[in-house]
């Protein structure tokens, strides 16, 4: 048939981007029309991207609540701090002092000797114009780099695969977690997500031995298999569906034809992913917690080669309107000490100068603590950048406590997000950001 | 546009798909149901649910408590801070128990009650007005919203917005409960328009802060846990509204927010894309807004034109919706004629495929659609359907028995699972002898059912091999098919 390609074998399809198993494929007619254009592209940006060693990976690390940014960073010199927070703040003798005036929370100690190593850089003040406190909205601005005034329908990852990516393998974004991130929303969805690699797969209930065929799970890959035994053109598939969800729409096909692409790209990744988890052993001890999970889990998948540019983790409870000094010394703690054994990890693979780690929260917090031994949703805070190539110090200068110098009582943004994000695009992933970020931001000098 | 579907292409297809969108799908003999009344009384079947009695029970703590509250209160004021934590903590687990029985006892009613389609709009309102109990916290307050979506579910526009902004459950959600002439807040105020009734771009700035001086006054008298209207957090000054001036209140701004156009024209739209799976084209929509315009903005005639128009049952509107989560676990249950696995079980599923009820990620609800289905929530939507159908945790059963068999770990789990008893589907009852016998009967019988179209045939194929591979079909491979076909992209689809 002439709206048939037929793909041989598993490389190839993978070559060519889309994904297969180990039987001879064949293409419907939706697929077909772009299939050129994928092989083309497949030879430089795809290709490169599935073979290269050279190239590099972002990980995006969020804090989930809105860390409070003022006891992370914390400017122990600074009387003003000292009146703001007569209860929460910290003393001299309880950070990890960076310059004299400027200090790490003492239970970073992950992070200050990736610090003195010269592996990360701290990017103070950043936020927004406008900043907005609610949860919801000031994550979906970072997540799609809008102004704060207006709504983004996709994210900026999302715009990144869209501009950069088209035709690579849908492994080119990989959320940890169980729901894809606002930031991967795209006009052409890609990324795969997924919690625990154990189950990420479909699981039968016969308990195959390894090595044995189970018949349920062989009626399910076949089931899942995008085939043209069916009529070739769908009689539901004749226009476009514009608008199909009010928050990612789509273009072309119809809504059975992206679940029959998820499908595909779930019953391939699961396998690889699965495998790779399987044989990759972890060169560092990560802390036993989610979120040292997750990145031991991002390092083997680097090391097993999945064709990855951007993974995505996250770490939450960073609302702290309660006993802040608890919650956050925890968390801080798993912070610092998972990262650090990432960066172990990767040092140990020779994979170090492909890395870097970006965090961000939504919101720092409100200057002044509450009464309840905890701070209120506030503006500005620093970010952290990780790996072997950065600028590593203190970047950016530290926002003025005085009181003068407050917006309603929240520390004014010295950098805004998208001159950090303009750097990770320009400088990292060597793409460039006016497209993504719907402007030209200056890129901070960070790698 | 919005012509009434020819009566000649009333079929089972047609019917399965009224039952589909305006309800929760259902078995075979309830599409043959409605194929056979023809559409006018199928669609008067749905709707007219009035003339259908439901008796479900109300939760038994579904009422006000202002004593049990004053109670509480005092005990907490006496207690010492450990007291203190101890109250708190006991209060945390009723709600959290609460919470719980409150989604089962939703989940009921769509899978089981009498009226689906009213609770098909409950569910569209819930979205609509997304409010979460992770910043209401009380149950109570959950439920009453939910029992005002369900007595105004195809009422009236106008009504329907006064009273969800009174709603305790939203005061608390959007902060109109602390708004005072002093400090408006303007939380509600924007996102009744925004969120609610115009959408961006036809209102401005002014008409936010103007709004919310109007609605001062709105309030939650905490103690007897309903709405209080305070005359002295009132803003009675001149406010310019939407071209309107005047000393205007809620009551007012409400009214003027429904006489323009466009509020017509946003509700319709969205009740389209809930329904239909897709927003209307602009010729579409302004001909939707018209109907609901020319029944004085009341619902109920607007849905019995638009369910019986031709556009409803166009083909790039039929079978292109995807399932939410919601959609998906009732539909499942409806159409395999089983009982939705128990509370925990249920609530566990639509929450990790990403629909928590009574728990939206923001103001602006589900984003729905293609968002339901990554590549994880796909595979969590194949596994979770052998749980339904086989009453089995196939993730469980693959990380823990498989790998020690027999080991003490393992058998806690088993029997944790066994304490839970989920039915699965009963064979019996969703087969005749004759289709369990014959492969091809078998096949043909579970597509009818579960999807209203054949498979693929290489979907056949595969699903014929398997069952080829059985020498003598017994319940537990035809459970197996029955997830075998539950597990495919067109599944997901309705």
């Amino acid at each position: 048939m002439k709206n048939e390609i037929t793909l041989q074998t598993r490389r190839e399809f993978l070559r060519t981007t889309m994904l297969g198993s180990a039987l001879s494929w064949t293409v419907p007619a939706f697929l077909a029309s772009t299939f050129d254009a994928l092989q083309s592209e497949a030879a430089d940006s795809a290709t490169q991207i599935i073979t290269g060693k050279d190239s590099t990976i972002l990980v995006v690390l969020q804090m989930a609540g809105g860390n409070d940014g003022l006891n992370t960073v914390v400017p122990f010199a600074d009387d003003n701090y000292h009146r703001a927070r007569p209860k929460l703040g910290l003393s001299e003798q309880q950070v990890l002092s960076l310059n004299g005036e400027t200090g790490f929370h003492g239970a970073m100690t992950g992070f200050k000797s990736l610090y003195d190593s010269g592996n990360l850089a701290v990017v103070q003040g950043v936020g927004y114009p406008n900043p907005n406190r609610s949860h919801f909205r000031s994550t979906e601005i970072w997540q799609t780099a809008s102004d704060s005034d207006k709504v983004e329908k996709y994210g900026w990852l999302g715009r990144y695969f869209d501009n950069a990516c088209s035709g690579a393998d849908p492994m080119v974004g990989v959320t940890i977690g169980n729901q894809t991130p606002e930031a991967f929303f795209a006009k052409a969805p890609k990324g795969i997500c997924f919690n625990n690699p154990q189950n990420y797969r479909f699981i039968s209930n016969n308990h195959p031995r390894p090595g044995q065929t189970d018949m349920t799970e062989a009626a399910y890959e076949k089931m899942n298999a995008v085939d043209t035994s069916a009529p070739a053109a769908d009689e539901n598939s004749g226009g476009t569906i514009g608008s199909l969800a009010a928050g990612m729409p789509m273009q072309g096909g119809s809504v059975t034809d992206f679940i029959e692409r998820t499908a595909l790209d779930a019953q391939v990744s699961s396998d690889k992913v699965r495998e790779i988890a399987a044989r990759v052993q972890s060169q560092a001890t990560y802390p036993a917690s989610q979120l040292g999970n997750s990145l031991k889990l991002v390092a083997k998948l680097i090391g097993g080669g999945l064709p990855t540019r951007i993974f995505y983790v996250s770490q939450g409870g960073y609302d702290t309107h309660t006993n802040q000094i608890a919650t956050q010394q925890r968390l801080l703690k798993e912070l610092g000490d998972s990262v650090q054994a990432f960066v172990e990890d990767m040092k140990a693979q020779g994979n170090l100068q492909r890395v870097l780690v970006m965090t961000f929260s939504e919101f720092g917090r409100r200057v002044a603590e509450n009464a309840n031994g905890g701070t209120d949703h506030g503006a500005a805070a620093p970010m952290f950048i990780v790996g072997n190539k950065v600028k590593a110090g203190l970047l950016g200068r530290y926002p003025s406590l005085a009181t003068q110098d407050l917006h309603q009582g929240d520390i004014k943004y010295t950098v805004d997000f998208r001159n950090v994000y303009a750097s990770v695009l320009e400088n990292w992933l060597k793409t460039k950001s006016a497209p993504i970020l719907g402007r030209q931001f200056e890129p901070l000098q960070l790698v | 546009m919005l012509k009434p579907l020819s009566t000649s292409r009333w079929s089972f297809e047609t019917a399965a798909h009224l039952l589909n969108r305006a309800g929760f799908g259902g078995s075979p003999a309830a599409n043959q149901k409605l194929a056979d009344l023809g559409p006018d009384r199928a669609i008067s079947l749905l709707l007219d649910y009035e003339l259908i009695p439901d008796s479900t029970p109300d939760p038994a703590w579904a009422k006000p408590d202002p004593e049990g509250e004053k109670a509480l209160r005092e005990a907490a004021q006496k207690a010492t801070p450990e007291e203190r934590r101890q109250i708190q903590q006991q209060q945390n687990k009723f709600r959290y128990e609460r919470m719980l029985e409150l989604r089962w006892w939703w989940l009921n009613r769509m899978a089981k009650g009498p009226r689906p389609f009213r609770e098909k709009m409950v569910l569209f309102w819930h979205g609509h007005f997304a409010t979460s109990v992770e910043k209401v916290h009380e149950p109570y307050f959950m439920w009453r919203q939910n029992e005002l979506f369900r007595r105004l579910a195809t009422g009236n526009w106008q009504q329907l917005l006064v009273e969800a902004g009174k709603d305790p459950a939203m005061l608390i959600w959007l902060d109109q409960a602390q708004s005072r002439k002093e400090h408006p807040n303007e939380n509600f105020a924007r996102e009744v328009m925004e969120l609610f009734s115009l959408g961006e771009g036809h209102y401005t700035e002014k008409d936010v802060t103007e709004a919310a001086r109007a609605l001062t006054g709105w309030s939650l008298d905490r103690p007897n846990e309903k709405f209080i209207y305070r005359p002295f957090f009132h803003d009675n000054g001149v406010k310019t509204f939407l071209g309107r001036t005047g000393n205007l209140d809620g009551d007012d701004v409400i009214a003027q927010i429904v006489a323009q156009p466009q509020a017509a024209r946003f509700i319709t739209a969205k009740l389209w894309n809930y329904f239909a799976g897709q927003y209307p084209s602009d010729e579409l929509n302004i001909a939707l807004a018209a109907v609901l315009r020319g029944n004085e903005n009341n619902f109920k005639p607007f849905l019995r034109i638009m369910f019986r128009s031709g556009e409803f049952y166009d083909a790039s509107i039929m079978r292109n919706q995807v399932k939410s989560p919601v959609q998906w676990l009732v539909s499942s249950v409806r159409m395999l004629e089983c009982d939705l696995p128990p509370a925990p079980i249920s609530w566990g599923m639509t929450r990790s495929l990403g629909q928590d009820l009574f728990a939206p990620p923001n103001v602006k609800g589900w984003d729905g659609g293609i968002t339901w289905i990554t590549t994880n929530s796909l595979l969590d939507r194949y596994n979770d359907a052998a749980t339904l159908v086989q009453g089995t945790f196939p993730s469980l059963t693959a990380s823990d028995f498989a790998r020690k068999p027999g080991g003490p770990g393992g058998q806690k789990i088993e029997k944790a699972v066994q304490r839970l008893h989920i039915g699965g589907v009963n064979v019996e009852k969703i087969l005749t002898p004759e289709e369990r016998a014959s492969k091809d009967q078998l096949v043909a019988s579970l597509e009818h059912r579960l999807l209203q179209l054949p498979l693929k045939d290489g979907q056949e194929k595969a699903l014929n091999d398997f069952l080829d591979s059985k020498a003598q079909l017994n319940d537990a491979d035809v459970l197996t098919a029955v997830r075998l076909v539950m597990a495919t992209p067109q599944y997901q689809v309705t």
